[in-house]
């Protein structure tokens, strides 16, 4: 029982936490503390949840955002990868890029989404480029910091041994970087599922940020929090299954060494 | 013609020319950026006046410098620009003030780690923009919204990275603190607190970018006054000129202040180097 509790103690303490917040949650609102006008109560969001799981428009709602969200990444996958493998192989294109990557660090992406409202419309297109452009800079940076911190020993005896630089390329340089490049893949979803999100805020006819919107303009608590608890499962969720990929990738490099 | 990995590796071996190869990179790749820009600077002049790209929605460069002139003689301008200012600093100090000691303590404690972290993660994960509606209901469509805002923005960063650098204090200081008979508030202070500086200041780097991108969203979102809003009017009027000037503005604030705190944090690393 013991061992039990010391193997799963951080999941059983962090499920006790997070019950104890929903518990406390409910009773200050029924006790009168917290008007539930502002908050919703606990159960009036499960309730609500099941409502819109019963009539369809919570899936609706996710499969819009997991819809945009996928696209957004493999785009932002597909470019990033590209233009890092790119310019971490020739400096030239990374000293041509860099004064764009630069300011795409600095600004606000979302500054700019009334140019891509009015060129892409409300909807789809217009959130998958705002959620592309979140997540494109950190996979692009780290592909290129993978491919530029090749192992240089290992580059110089596929040399010694005759590789020329295209095998160097595809047999050292490509798979030593593939940690890096799984740590920007990672980073980048979390980007891609908060411009997705945001963009569905001011920009979108579906999806859960489009839900948040539309029920905050009418004032409705309840399902605003239904919408937001599913980003929040869904961004956990993501995270936990990419940590398990990283451990995957990590170990099958150490085994090749 | 590109300085490859493999070029550039292979002239350590011709070691005469290899001086004249290592000044030669920096000053071309400079050229190549200059020239990348130029030429980016130059279509965008050029498309739209030839009449390939509507100049509606693209704006030209020599607009927007138009336009900037223009605006910097506004005084409604800085109005809008100093309420942003407000926001942000004041979300952002509120952030730092918690955050901080917060995370000092999820550092320390193995237990308040347990029992904070999932919460904390679930809320971190989660773009805390998703919350903005919320707020808005909560606290008005004025400033306090965009403070809150702000301040959820610039917390998680602060937080999960000061609870990091105390985390992974070097454990022979530690231990060599401990065997000097120093107390445990003694090893907070003299190992645990200086050992965490760098990666606060990390934090506090990140902190920057959200709660710059918090400030414009929150404003775009719904507001009366600030840069977001003057985003929000000239998008809907498709006056993109201004726009672009307004969101040149607040990239030029976030890179600066970002560049700031990286000063500090390798000044912070350095110092911690030394001794």
């Amino acid at each position: 029982m013991i061992a039990f509790y010391r193997r799963f103690e951080a999941v059983l303490v962090g499920t006790a936490s997070l019950i104890a917040i929903a518990v406390a949650w409910q009773l200050a609102v029924d006790n009168g503390f917290i008007d539930p006008f502002f908050i919703s109560t606990p159960l009036a969001v499960a309730r609500e949840a099941m409502t819109q799981a019963a009539d369809g428009t919570l899936f609706v709602n996710i499969s819009a955002t997991l819809h945009a969200f996928s696209l957004a990444l493999a785009l932002a996958a597909a470019v990033g990868i590209g233009l890092g493998v790119l310019a971490g192989w020739f400096r030239d294109v990374e000293a041509a890029l860099d004064p764009f990557i630069w300011f795409k660090y600095s600004a606000p992406t979302i500054a700019f989404y009334p140019i891509f409202i009015a060129y892409l419309g409300y909807g789809l297109p217009t959130v998958v480029t705002v959620g592309f452009l979140f997540a494109l800079t950190p996979i692009y940076a780290n592909t290129l910091a993978g491919i530029r911190n090749v192992d240089r020993d290992l580059a110089r005896t596929a040399r010694a041994f005759g590789a020329r630089p295209l095998d160097v390329f595809v047999r050292v340089a490509l798979p030593g970087s593939v940690p890096l490049l799984v740590a920007g893949f990672r980073l980048g979803v979390g980007r891609a599922l908060t411009g997705v999100v945001v963009a569905e805020l001011f920009g979108s006819t579906a999806g859960l940020g489009y839900s948040i919107t539309q029920h905050a303009q009418l004032m409705q608590t309840a399902p605003m929090m239904v919408s937001i608890v599913a980003i929040v499962l869904i961004g956990v969720a993501l995270t936990q299954a990419l940590g398990f990929v990283e451990r995957k990738t990590d170990a099958w490099r150490v085994d090749a060494e | 013609m590109s300085l490859s990995l493999g070029k550039s590796a292979d002239g350590t071996r011709r070691a005469p020319g290899v001086r004249l190869l290592r000044r030669w990179p920096l000053r071309r790749s400079t050229t190549i950026s200059l020239l990348s820009v130029l030429i980016f600077l130059a279509l965008w002049q050029t498309v739209p006046a030839l009449g390939l790209m509507n100049a509606r929605y693209t704006s030209q460069p020599s607009a927007v410098a138009i336009a900037f002139a223009q605006m910097l003689g506004e005084a409604s301008f800085y109005g809008h620009a100093w309420v942003s200012l407000q926001e942000f600093v004041l979300g952002f100090v509120l952030a730092l003030a918690v955050a901080v000691p917060f995370g000092a303590l999820l550092g320390t404690s193995r237990q308040v780690r347990l029992i904070l972290d999932p919460p904390l993660m679930a809320l971190y994960i989660a773009p805390p923009l998703v919350l903005l509606p919320i707020l808005t209901i909560w606290l008005g469509i004025d400033m306090a919204s965009k403070v809150a805002v702000v301040f959820l923005g610039a917390f998680f960063p602060i937080i999960v990275n000061t609870g990091a650098g105390m985390r992974e204090a070097d454990p022979r200081l530690v231990r060599a603190a401990q065997s000097f008979g120093a107390g445990r508030l003694a090893i907070f202070t003299h190992v645990l607190v200086p050992g965490a500086l760098p990666s606060i200041a990390m934090g506090v780097r990140l902190a920057v970018g959200r709660g710059v991108l918090s400030v414009v969203v929150g404003e775009l979102f719904v507001s009366r006054a600030g840069i977001g809003h003057l985003l929000q009017i000239y998008g809907s009027a498709l006056r993109m000129d201004r726009l672009l000037v307004c969101a040149l503005v607040v990239s030029a604030f976030g890179y600066a202040l970002t560049q700031l705190v990286r000063r500090l944090e390798d000044g912070l690393r350095s110092w911690r180097a030394e001794p």
